[in-house]
């Protein structure tokens, strides 16, 4: 027998609550009266007693959901193998478990499985939820055939962000404010005359991203300096006609973005993603652009930027700028880039190393355009030459891309733009 | 029941010292031991986050928080974010609403709204709700800024409560600073003394409670 609990009468003007915490799993054993949930409306916040003792078959709703006043919250198989002992352990030896238990995640308050069975779910998915150290189990799966998809593990994701922030975030119902546990080299004690800056939401995705790069990605670099004069030319030739036809100024970054992309077709391994025991090689190219804006950085992506030409590269460049830096961009247009190039401006100093926008394997990074003395061959003779130099710096991913192709990827780029064969 | 509510005052005591005493009580209160009480105190320092807090009316860092000293609870109760602090009287309603007869939640709101109501007037502070803003404010400035006397936030287990409200008599307001009280961004933190200004009483504190003490047995006997 299976008792279903429901969000009980909890006064007249109370038609809903929402679901704001799980203090049961599926597969716990409950005792009569023990709260099983918390259910908040208005300032209150309501523990809901299990009605009868028994094991959670199910739990009904999410955290975070809106419940109607007689909706069911949960099933609790009673009857005969509920309860012998009446001070049975919470958690008896003997208490069913799924048949086959997919691994704890660190997250694992969440609410448990729906299914029992190993999650199905696409490769993409299990990349990502790997990555983000999300339980599958703990999806709810949206695909074909119940298939978990990628969508699935970001939206369960955001949903854990907002509704139940990390274990870590989270003590115990009674437990003060969690002592700091890390390593004394990770520690800093105020000091008088700090500044404290609270992390915005941007900034907490932006260091986590960060970290997690560097974690699951081998990052190499390597750098080639790029004689820009061919570049010069073609933009001094064009820049009065196209400012007075756009509107705004020509820069070097579309520049820099059609040759990556022309060498991208050419070397498809920079245009890829690693799975879990396969890379992927993209057809179609989006190329990121890292964007510093007023409230942090964000990378608008130019979709099929392959198909544009220089001209339609630099409008959809400026585009994603200015609407970045008014905060006017869609989120879809911060998804789905295949390949990222770092434009740190003015300012970018000789070159540095970007790290890799996961789950991408290279990231171009420009550096200052600055004229320096070279050595060319001028009627037969090497001569020293004056001549404006970029320097251009790839981090690629070392579990996908080893230095051959990388190393011919960014020469490629190189030819392209000494070449400098653009039309407007 | 029959008893009647008692009422216990505890002086000071450490947020979660008073955490414990409330659930020892509920739990009593749950199987039918005892009486309904009501707890009244004060915290030392401390922040405090509800089931409805939104981490970004947090205003300051835990690690900064931590270094001076203020406690941080994340704790079963109703409400978003708020600040506890010496010359605030908080007070932990322990009661059987079933066992009342009046198994209703937002109705137990409005009876605590309504007694603080009462209290403050007879502390000679006029005092007012908001509808859609569970809580307590100081009325006669209806064109400006709410200015917000008392916060409440309930917790109900079964149908007895625990948590419950926390007046400022006369605190430190700057303690509200380093957070969004309640998540009510366009709202200032008052109290009582300075509501009263130059003819607040030397025993502000005692008359407080007293008065408290008085409106809650009105309404809940």
């Amino acid at each position: 027998m299976a008792t279903v609990v429901r969000l009980p009468e909890l006064g007249e003007s109370v038609v809903e609550g929402t679901v704001s915490r799980w203090l049961v799993k599926e597969g716990d054993r409950v005792e009569r009266d023990q709260p099983l949930v918390e259910v908040t409306t208005d300032k209150v916040d309501a523990e809901i007693p299990a009605p009868v003792a028994g094991v959670v078959e199910a739990l009904l709703a999410a955290e975070g959901e809106v419940v109607a006043v007689g909706a069911p919250l949960a099933r609790i198989a009673d009857g005969a193998q509920a309860g012998t002992g009446a001070a049975a352990p919470a958690r008896p030896a003997t208490a069913p478990t799924p048949p086959t238990a997919a691994s704890p995640s660190p997250q694992a308050a969440a609410p448990a499985a729906r299914s029992e069975e190993a999650p199905r779910a696409t490769p993409v998915a299990r990349r990502v939820a790997s990555q983000a150290q999300v339980d599958l189990a703990q999806v709810e799966p949206t695909g074909a055939g119940g298939k978990v998809t990628k969508r699935d593990v970001e939206a369960h994701v955001r949903g854990a962000r907002e509704v139940a922030p990390p274990a870590a975030a989270r003590p115990a119902v009674v437990a003060p404010s969690e002592p700091d546990r890390r390593p004394a080299y990770l520690q800093y004690a105020l000091q008088e005359g700090d500044r404290v800056i609270p992390m915005t939401p941007l900034r907490r995705l932006v260091a986590e991203h960060m970290v997690v790069s560097k974690r699951v990605s081998p990052h190499v670099g390597t750098v080639a300096e790029i004689d820009m004069i061919g570049v010069v030319r073609v933009r001094d030739a064009h820049k009065r006609a196209f400012e007075e036809a756009n509107g705004f100024g020509l820069s070097f970054l579309p520049f820099i973005v059609h040759a990556t992309v022309r060498a991208l077709r050419e070397f498809p391994r920079l245009n890829a993603s690693v799975l879990e025991d396969a890379i992927v090689e993209k057809r179609d190219i989006h190329v990121g652009i890292a964007v510093e804006t007023e409230k942090g950085l964000v990378v608008p992506v130019v979709r099929h930027a392959d198909r544009l030409s220089l001209a339609g590269l630099a409008q959809a460049v400026e585009d994603l700028a200015v609407r970045a830096r008014s905060k006017k961009l869609s989120p879809d247009e911060l998804k789905g880039g295949t390949f990222t190039v770092s434009n740190p401006g003015r300012y970018g100093n000789l070159y540095g190393f970007a790290i890799i926008n996961q789950p991408q394997v290279g990231i171009l990074r420009m550096g200052e355009l600055v004229k320096r003395p070279v050595v060319r061959s001028v009627g037969g003779e090497d001569a020293i030459v004056i001549r404006p130099i970029m320097h251009l710096a790839l981090s690629y991913d070392h579990r996908a891309v080893d230095g051959a192709p990388a190393n011919g990827f960014l020469h490629r780029v190189r030819e392209l733009l000494e070449e400098a064969e653009f039309d407007l | 029941m029959g008893a009647g509510t008692e009422v216990l005052e505890l002086g000071r005591v450490a947020y979660g010292d008073a955490m414990a005493r409330q659930l020892e009580l509920l739990e009593a209160r749950r199987r039918g031991e005892g009486a309904d009480v009501l707890l009244l105190l004060e915290h030392p320092a401390v922040v405090t986050l509800g089931r409805g807090a939104h981490e970004e009316n947090l205003r300051v860092p835990r690690d900064l928080l931590r270094a001076q000293g203020v406690e941080l609870f994340e704790v079963a109760r109703g409400g978003d974010v708020t600040w506890h602090g010496p010359g605030q009287l908080v007070g932990y309603p322990i009661l059987d609403l079933a066992a009342r007869g009046a198994p209703d939640l937002h109705a137990y709101l409005r009876s605590l709204e309504a007694l603080l109501c009462e209290a403050l007037d007879t502390l000679g502070v006029p005092a007012c709700t908001r509808p859609g803003m569970t809580g307590v404010f100081a009325a006669g400035h209806p064109e400006g800024r709410p200015r917000k006397l008392a916060s409440i936030g309930v917790g109900v287990r079964g149908w007895v409560t625990w948590h419950g409200f926390a007046l400022n008599v006369d605190c430190d307001l700057t303690g509200f600073e380093c957070i969004v009280p309640c998540g009510l961004t366009g709202v200032e933190m008052t109290s009582v003394a300075r509501e009263l200004g130059a003819s607040a009483p030397a025993d502000l504190g005692r008359r407080a409670r007293d008065a408290v003490r008085s409106a809650f047995l009105r309404n809940f006997p």
